[in-house]
């Protein structure tokens, strides 16, 4: 599992965990039924408060991701239906920022069509 | 986290003529890690020797919970004092019968390479932390408090160290038998190795919390705006630092309507960072009172 946390990103770290997790379940790199580490080790893996482990382990399991209580048994679920719309999010998000970006060194939505017109070819 | 594991009322404390702590009430959480930051002399060691019952208060009173008898709260110190003269076998024996500790876990010890018969005085400061560290560990602590002690030491030894504070706070079931973790009070100076670590950062100021939040919290409500212009009269600014022509403003308490009405922009910092500009702006103040 790649999973990497960014000390300065303004998304507090228990939302990248959750963001991480999804990501693997999204790209296959977690499949359904796939064990999630415990929260022990993943707190050790990543440096991180074993709490901050459970409260997205939490939070990914009220969101359907993953089953199974508190961390020592939790298993990945694979909602089905829902990747579709997940992976559109996860773009739009992605997209936003970059839009924003671009808005604030000063280009138009026309500038950044054109880029991407160029930058395809 | 829900039931305090130890709290502290009215607490206050002088040594001699200097009063360190007046009238201090905080309570901290079974299960969860705080760090206690501020600048010199505030009075974190001592709050912190008060937890441990190492110093007792002038007034005011400790209350521990069931779960939390002294023998359950290990107490790392800054000092990291230990019997120079014994082995680091003879110290292990002495500590795992006066705490009747079960097993004593040599893993770190093994890892740095110190044996039983390497004699303490001989030991680097790095080394004397692990051992204290496991010594204290082998109490199964249900709290942990740890004075300043990870600038003391190099790269690899700190993170075997706040790994072993991970472990503590997520016991395994297998190996200790309970599910319940330690909770963690950790006094620091430096914040890069602990920066996505604590679920709560108090910064002492004048013997009393000038900030106790999440750090999520702490973050959304402090900015930094760096840049040439002056900034509005209404925005707070807790701490400015000036290098040539630019100024860097620190924000606080900020709030999101803060945004409107100018181009200023408003960026997002690191824990440790905001937490040196707690610590700039509390020596600003001192300078002017």
């Amino acid at each position: 599992m790649k999973l990497t946390i960014d000390a300065k990103s303004p998304l507090p770290v228990y939302q990248q965990v959750i963001q991480a997790i999804k990501l693997e379940i999204l790209s296959g790199g977690l499949r359904d039924n796939d064990p999630l580490p415990s929260i022990r080790d993943l707190a050790k893996l990543l440096r991180i408060n074993p709490n901050t482990v459970a409260k997205a382990y939490y939070a990914l399991e009220a969101e359907g991701f993953c089953e199974g209580r508190s961390g020592s048994g939790s298993r990945v679920k694979v909602p089905p239906g829902r990747q579709d719309g997940l992976r559109q999010a996860m773009l739009e998000g992605e997209f936003k920022g970059f839009l924003e970006k671009a808005a604030t060194l000063g280009f138009s939505l026309d500038d950044v069509t054109h880029l991407m017109e160029r930058t395809r070819k | 986290m829900s039931q305090p594991i130890i709290e502290v009322r009215d607490l206050s404390f002088g040594y001699s003529q200097k009063k360190v702590l007046s009238g201090l009430s905080v309570s901290f959480a079974a299960g969860e890690w705080a760090v206690i930051a501020g600048r010199n002399g505030v009075g974190k060691s001592t709050l912190l020797r008060v937890l441990a019952g190492v110093l007792l208060p002038d007034s005011g009173t400790v209350i521990r919970s069931a779960e939390t008898p002294p023998q359950k709260i290990g107490f790392i110190s800054d000092r990291l004092s230990l019997f120079e003269e014994w082995a680091v076998g003879r110290a292990i024996d002495f500590h795992c019968r006066v705490f009747a500790a079960g097993g004593f876990d040599d893993r770190l010890l093994r890892r740095l390479g110190v044996g039983g018969r390497a004699r303490i005085r001989d030991l680097s400061a790095g080394e004397r932390a692990i051992l204290h560290l496991s010594l204290v560990l082998s109490q199964k602590p249900s709290l942990l408090l740890v004075d300043e002690v990870l600038h003391m030491l190099d790269p690899y030894i700190r993170e075997l160290f706040v790994e072993a504070l991970i472990e503590a706070m997520a016991p395994s079931p297998r190996e200790s038998g309970t599910t319940q973790g330690a909770a963690v009070i950790t006094v620091n100076h430096t914040f890069g190795e602990i920066e996505r670590l604590p679920d709560r950062v108090l910064v002492m100021e004048d013997g009393t919390f000038a900030i106790d939040e999440t750090p999520e919290a702490l973050r959304g409500r402090m900015k930094k705006v760096v840049g040439r212009q002056s900034l509005p009269d209404s925005l707070p600014c807790r701490f400015k630092r000036t290098e040539g022509d630019y100024k860097e403003h620190y924000i606080y308490p900020f709030r999101e309507e803060m945004r409107e009405g100018h181009a200023l922009e408003f960026q997002d910092i690191a824990l440790s960072e905001i937490i040196k500009a707690f610590i700039g702006g509390g020596y600003e103040q001192k300078r002017m009172a």
